[in-house]
């Protein structure tokens, strides 16, 4: 068995010197102003999966919250998929009301001016009396689209500083061809809690708090003996992105007899797939850039794409966290919990709800926790938040955000990729 | 809500759960349901309900999961509040998650459908 302490990357090792963060960046609204020009605006924001508009006329809506922007996103017969800010171009309104549908126009409620799917303008009543309006250049006005491994960025800025490509820095050289496809069915959590939303980003950024504040929830399933703080190992950097592997323990066997019960039934998507890993169809855990140091008890590889998506691949799904600031103190969660199929039994459906249950309460920890946190900030006493040896991805996010709110942070950082061990 | 309370039979023991849980149509409603328990309702409708998982699904394993007969589709609701029941009674012994706010809300959305 190797050392795995030599696999626990510490900040000193990455060359992170900032120990200490000030709480302004968490509680100052001055900031979160700055947040929404210079990270919001500039990078490439993932908001759904393709597959959310498999056919020619799906359409989704989406918020930004940061940006209070609503997005209609739309495939179109010929097969693309666009996106739209949610605004007729008459009087402003949002026209598309529904979170999803399929369409072959759309038409505004106020005033019937309509839209193809592509957005453009197809036809306005009483058109005679816009005779300054230019239909051809009158169509919903659109917002920056481009997928990866299918999942669907925006870029809210006039012309993007940096192609989805060279945003993701590497990232997607590593995750190249990772099976998100073959998990489709998905349920969506999401709660508002009064906190910043840089203290979930931290949450899922290191494994330190595991054993104490997911005492109860996850700390016998994942932390391991040999690693008691959970450190995340073979911490990899891509630009402002990261993945680290996370252990977990195979020999975890829940006694209490509902949860047990559950496991008989399906096993959740948070749990290592045993006999699909011996046969080697586990998803995830056969990707080449997932677990590179092959750990036996390897958990997931948390992945944190710039600035708010932590995503966590496991052997019969993956869990993907979004965190949106809605406001220097207050933000939204969205968490989906993704997997193979839709149930195809009640004893699959009340396991994937009883699985639900114990994810979400996991969240609910966290949030509750990052809630407190910003409590103790906004009161005062405390200028600083110090950030150890042990959470390097803290430093890192917190150099990228600075970078970025400086003006930078889309070009590729020297220590990326050799910082791996 | 018009249905009477009527559970399939060999269940009519559950009914005062039934009477709480089965009226739930949502994870949303079960969450809630759950944090407005006292640990001692909690413990009461999960020693009901836990043990009989099994002799639960074997009956309702005999309906199409899209079309339970109402008495069934009353006994699977309230058996899926044994979700949220579960997670006071096993993980945290006590009804909330600590240190969260209460009542504690959250919106919850399956794909392409609601179970």
């Amino acid at each position: 068995m190797t050392d795995l302490s030599e696999h626990m990357t510490k900040a000193r090792d990455l060359g992170l010197e900032n120990g200490r963060v000030p709480v302004e960046y968490y509680t100052s609204p001055e900031y979160f102003r700055r947040e929404q020009d210079m990270i919001f605006r500039r990078a490439w924001l993932m908001v759904g999966r393709v597959d959310e508009v498999p056919e020619p006329g799906d359409y989704i809506v989406r918020e930004v919250p940061p940006l209070k922007a609503n997005v209609i996103i739309a495939r179109g017969k010929d097969g693309e998929v666009r996106a739209f800010h949610n605004a007729c171009s008459h009087r402003g309104v949002a026209l598309v009301c529904q979170d999803k549908g399929n369409a072959l126009t759309f038409r505004c409620p106020y005033h019937a001016w309509t839209y193809r799917i592509d957005g453009s303008l197809s036809a306005i009543p009483g058109e005679q009396d816009f005779p300054h309006v230019d239909k051809a250049t009158s169509g919903l006005a659109p917002v920056h689209l481009d997928t990866w491994a299918g999942f669907i960025f925006l870029n809210f800025a006039e012309e993007p500083e940096a192609t989805l490509t060279e945003f993701l820095a590497g990232l997607d050289v590593l995750l190249d061809g990772a099976p998100f496809g073959d998990f489709p069915f998905c349920v969506r959590v999401t709660d508002e809690i009064d906190c910043n939303w840089k203290n979930l980003v931290n949450a899922f950024n290191e494994g330190y708090h595991v054993a104490i504040l997911h005492n109860k929830t996850l700390r016998a399933a994942v932390v391991p003996k040999d690693n008691p703080h959970l450190h995340y190992l073979d911490v990899k950097q891509f630009g402002p992105h990261s993945a680290g592997t996370v252990p977990r323990n195979f020999d975890y066997d829940p006694q209490a007899p509902a949860l047990t019960w559950v496991y008989a039934q399906m096993l959740p998507t948070s749990a290592p797939d045993l006999e699909a890993i011996k046969q080697g169809r586990a998803g995830f855990y056969e990707h080449p850039g997932i677990n590179r140091l092959k750990i036996p008890n390897f958990g997931t590889e948390t992945i944190t794409i710039f600035p708010n998506i932590s995503i966590q691949p496991l052997a019969n799904g993956y869990l993907f966290y979004q965190f949106w600031p809605i406001s220097a103190g207050r933000m939204r969660t969205e968490v989906r919990i993704y997997s193979r199929h839709a149930p195809r039994t009640l004893r699959e459906e009340y396991a994937m709800a009883s699985t639900l249950a114990a994810t979400r309460d996991v969240v609910v920890e966290d949030m509750a926790m990052s809630r407190l946190q910003q409590i103790g900030f906004e009161s005062g006493g405390k200028t600083y938040q110090q950030f150890g040896q042990n959470e390097p991805l803290l430093r890192m996010f917190t150099r990228d955000y600075e970078a970025y709110l400086a003006g930078g942070g889309m070009t590729p950082f020297p220590v990326q990729a050799a910082a791996a061990e | 809500m018009t249905e009477t309370l009527t559970l399939p039979d060999g269940f009519a023991d559950l009914a005062p759960f039934a009477a709480v849980w089965g009226k739930l149509e949502s994870q949303e409603e079960r969450y809630l349901q759950r944090q407005h328990c006292t640990m001692k309702q909690l413990k009461a409708f999960y020693d009901a309900t836990a043990p009989r998982l099994n002799a639960i699904f074997d009956h309702l394993d005999r309906f199409p999961m899209d079309g339970l007969p109402e008495p069934e589709a009353l006994l699977y609701r309230t058996a899926l509040g044994l979700t949220e029941a579960a997670m006071a009674v096993e993980v945290f012994g006590q009804p909330c998650v600590p240190y969260a706010p209460f009542p504690h809300k959250m919106a919850i959305k399956w794909s392409e459908y609601l179970p």
